[in-house]
């Protein structure tokens, strides 16, 4: 189960979303920011792009939110439709922004100072997760980051559980090999 | 990162906890900002909605009430093909001679018919 609200906290945040409850429906969306704003960021890169697209995701689950079935567990309802949103706005963008990777920033280069190497982890993670194919990306931040199921992310992004399992196995020997020279850094 | 397999069925929470920083926002955003964005687009999203539903409606109507228009008339035509009867024909017409003794004189006729008279009345229209 994803981070999230509880199934029944989420239920009830629904149904007083659908009885009119403005203020349910800002619960929800204060319960799920992270995971959406993240999901976004993982498939855009773009932090702006990702809250447009995690915005577009909310108020489409608003407009849908009759059609979620309240025996299913909401939280892989949502993020299908975020991923979904962060897809079509990536689809849209005329320029895929994913820049070159910096040969420093691939290869190891010179290492910053320790109080830089977090800030440059980052960077390097982003990085690797830009090379990624999308699907890939969506599979191992919704595992490794979000605590979703292979069965719920197989949901999610509509494909095989199977499939699920090796685009995480994959990602993550991809992002290993890259991130090996912060190994200890992170510890 | 930890060296457990690549093929874990768990998450690993290293890689997790390194990926989650990396996709945070910056700025130690705490999502209020974010959540009152999303807010402010609340009565858009659901008034785009209720216009897009009227929008497709409407889109719809013209076509629809042609082809409900171009069914009912072919269902009118399709019934009367259907169930025209064929025009009657009295008995009195029917019975009356056409040409020579015709069909009264074979109902009428105290002896068999003649086979040329029989062919002749089928014959004829």
């Amino acid at each position: 189960m994803g981070v999230g609200g509880g199934e029944g906290g989420d239920q009830a945040l629904v149904a007083q979303t659908l009885a009119g409850d403005r203020a349910a429906f800002g619960a929800l969306i204060e319960q799920y920011a992270g995971q959406a704003r993240r999901v976004a960021r993982a498939v855009l890169g773009d932090p702006d792009d990702a809250d447009d697209a995690a915005q577009d995701g909310f108020l489409s689950a608003l407009v849908k939110l009759g059609q979620y079935d309240p025996r299913r567990p909401f939280g892989p309802w949502l993020m299908r439709i975020v991923a979904n949103a962060a897809t079509d706005r990536r689809r849209r963008r005329n320029v895929r922004r994913v820049e070159p990777l910096d040969a420093a920033l691939v290869g190891g280069g010179p290492r910053p100072d320790a109080a830089a190497v977090r800030n440059e982890l980052g960077e390097r993670l982003r990085a690797a997760l830009a090379e990624l194919p999308e699907r890939r990306r969506k599979a191992v931040v919704l595992f490794d980051v979000e605590g979703y199921s292979h069965a719920e992310i197989a949901g999610i992004l509509g494909i095989p559980e199977g499939t699920v399992r090796s685009e995480v196995f994959h990602a993550r020997r991809r992002l290993r090999t890259l991130l090996a020279d912060f190994k200890e850094p992170i510890r | 990162m930890t060296e457990q397999p690549s093929f874990d069925h768990r998450p690993d929470p290293e890689l997790g906890a390194a990926l989650r920083a990396a996709l945070e926002p910056s700025g130690g955003d705490n999502h209020s900002a974010f959540v009152a964005r999303v807010m402010a687009q609340y009565d858009n999203a659901l008034d785009r909605s209720s216009v897009a539903m009227l929008d497709v409606l409407a889109s719809w109507f013209r076509p629809g009430m042609v082809a409900a228009a171009a069914a009912l008339v072919l269902g009118v035509l399709f019934g009367r093909m259907v169930f025209q009867t064929p025009d009657t024909t009295s008995i009195d017409a029917a019975m009356a001679p056409v040409e020579g003794p015709g069909l009264a004189a074979l109902v009428t006729a105290q002896d068999p018919p003649d086979a040329s008279v029989v062919f002749t009345s089928l014959v004829e229209p």
